[in-house]
């Protein structure tokens, strides 16, 4: 699946990435929407589940009382691309020394 | 979170402000009241532990969980929150002292003008990093004890984490932080209540945090040592007798209820008959400002990886991601149809919520305990412990005799 953040420019390559893991190791699946068959599908945030029946479950306990129509996806199969060059992910494979902590990030723990 | 020494004491405490718009009572400095309608954010900032304790709400793990946003990253989601004009910044986790990059995001954090707390175990905190926290622009730290060290030991999942988490006191005490305790009642710790205040209020430590168990993370698979109903309302009781008791000695320490907003409705009972009723119609009117319970609307959540939750005790749902969208976008975006109504969740809540009394001050307490019970995000809370006199459901106008 690919879904633009902005529909303000048609023009824009969409090429910045932002398909990072998701969620706990739990899988997380998108969730989206139609309340009534005249509705758009929405996107409506995304559930942690290990399988698709148990994230349907939690779907329709989310949002049994209002939606008619639920789609999951999982989100390790998604594919997002931002437009606008903001998107924060982008920024994990930078080179750039800012992006590195001051030291090696285990050594915290053992401090 | 509930003052239960501002409401039954009358303590200005610092942060009062935020949490009942009393900023013109209090002496001490408060937060602007502009930023009053943003929420506060806790940013759980790695999912990484030294320790494994039983009632996680995060799952953290003893090792380091992949898409962990990186410095440069969490600073300009810090810059975000900023611009958003949120108060607060909690950095959490996991264990947030595991980021050998804390100082510098506290610092970032704080520069950009949010106000940077924390909250810890308590094990990491050493009094270098302490003070590097101080200079950072810190400027407050939570530590979390759950009982006397046998007790406390055998719920985080280490031997000795007691005494570390003491020395973490001292060290973050001595760098000039102002620190408190987080404690978390369960039937295992309920006990030691006053025997941990009493140790740490010897050593100076003013400020105590009791949590009520939500059912997000671990604490989802040990409801079976939540409290009872009954001993629930004991241990409220109880926080507030001995709020009552140090003051009456002078020692003003702060004592706080958090995660249960039934409590609220329980501090205007306790204050209609230990204080009369002038001062639960105060205790009312301040609880009435302070709105109930936060979710979805005054506190706020996102994760290590940028997952933007209604709380931080619900982790299983995320309404999007910073990586995706401004956090400012996702906390506005009411065509989420969940998060829309839990803004408007009186016109939903069911059950024994649907038609208590005091609804305004506790707006049905948690909605994931609900969930997670009654697979019903508009359910009863299972944690509630009014009477039916209290809600108000049998025609009384009032509880007839004191249900304790």
């Amino acid at each position: 699946m690919t879904e633009a953040s902005s529909g303000q420019a048609a023009d824009r390559e969409f090429e910045t990435r932002v398909d990072d893991p998701r969620g706990d190791r739990t899988r997380a699946w998108e969730l989206f929407l139609r309340e009534s068959p005249e509705d758009p599908l929405r996107h409506a945030g995304s559930v942690s589940a290990p399988t698709a029946e148990i994230a349907r479950e939690q779907a329709a306990q989310l949002f049994g009382w209002t939606a008619g129509t639920v789609w999951l996806c999982p989100a390790d199969e998604a594919r997002r691309f931002a437009a606008d060059g903001v998107a924060l992910s982008d920024r994990a494979d930078s080179t750039d020394p800012a992006d590195q902590p001051e030291a090696d990030r285990n050594g915290g723990a053992e401090s | 979170m509930i003052s239960v020494s501002k409401l039954l004491c009358d303590l200005g405490a610092e942060g009062d402000g935020l949490r009942y718009d009393a900023a013109d009572e209090s002496e001490k400095a408060q937060i602007r009241e502009r930023k009053q309608r943003r929420p506060v954010v806790v940013w759980n900032c790695t999912k990484q532990c030294n320790l494994y304790c039983q009632h996680c709400y995060a799952a953290a793990e003893t090792e380091p969980a992949p898409g962990e946003m990186t410095t440069a990253e969490g600073k300009r989601f810090l810059d975000d929150l900023a611009n958003y004009g949120a108060p607060v910044v909690l950095f959490s986790g996991g264990e947030p002292l595991a980021r050998s990059d804390l100082v510098e995001l506290v610092a970032h954090a704080s520069e950009a003008g949010l106000r940077p707390v924390l909250s810890t175990n308590g094990t990491l905190l050493t009094a270098e990093r302490a003070a590097d926290l101080r200079e950072a622009g810190l400027q407050y730290v939570g530590i979390s004890v759950d009982g006397m060290p046998e007790r406390n030991d055998a719920f985080r999942g280490a031997e000795g984490a007691f005494d570390r988490a003491l020395e973490g006191i001292e060290a973050s005490q001595a760098a000039g932080l102002k620190t408190g305790l987080r404690y978390t009642i369960t039937e295992a710790n309920a006990d030691d209540l006053e025997d941990v205040v009493a140790l740490l209020a010897d050593r100076g430590v003013d400020r105590f945090c009791f949590y009520h168990l939500d059912y997000g993370g671990r604490g989802a698979d040990i409801q079976d040592v939540d409290l009872t109903p009954a001993d629930r309302r004991d241990a409220v009781r109880r926080v507030c007798e001995m709020t009552r008791e140090y003051h009456d000695r002078g020692h003003e320490i702060e004592t706080l209820l958090v995660g249960n907003y039934a409590d609220a409705a329980y501090l205007v009972e306790y204050a209609r008959r230990e204080l009369g009723p002038e001062q639960a119609e105060q205790v009312l009117s301040y609880l009435e400002t302070n709105g109930g319970d936060p979710t979805g609307e005054r506190v706020a959540d996102v994760d290590y990886q940028g997952n933007v939750h209604l709380t931080q005790f619900w982790q299983g749902y995320a309404l999007g991601n910073v990586r995706d969208r401004p956090f400012g976008a996702i906390w506005e975006d009411e065509s989420n149809p969940l998060l829309s109504a839990l803004r408007e969740r009186e016109e939903h809540l069911r059950g024994r919520c649907g038609d208590c009394r005091y609804q305004s001050v506790c707006r049905g307490a948690s909605r994931l305990r609900a969930l997670a019970t009654g697979s019903d995000p508009f359910g009863p809370d299972p944690q509630c412990y009014l009477t039916p006199e209290e809600r108000g459901v049998d025609g009384a106008d009032r509880p007839a005799t004191p249900a304790d």
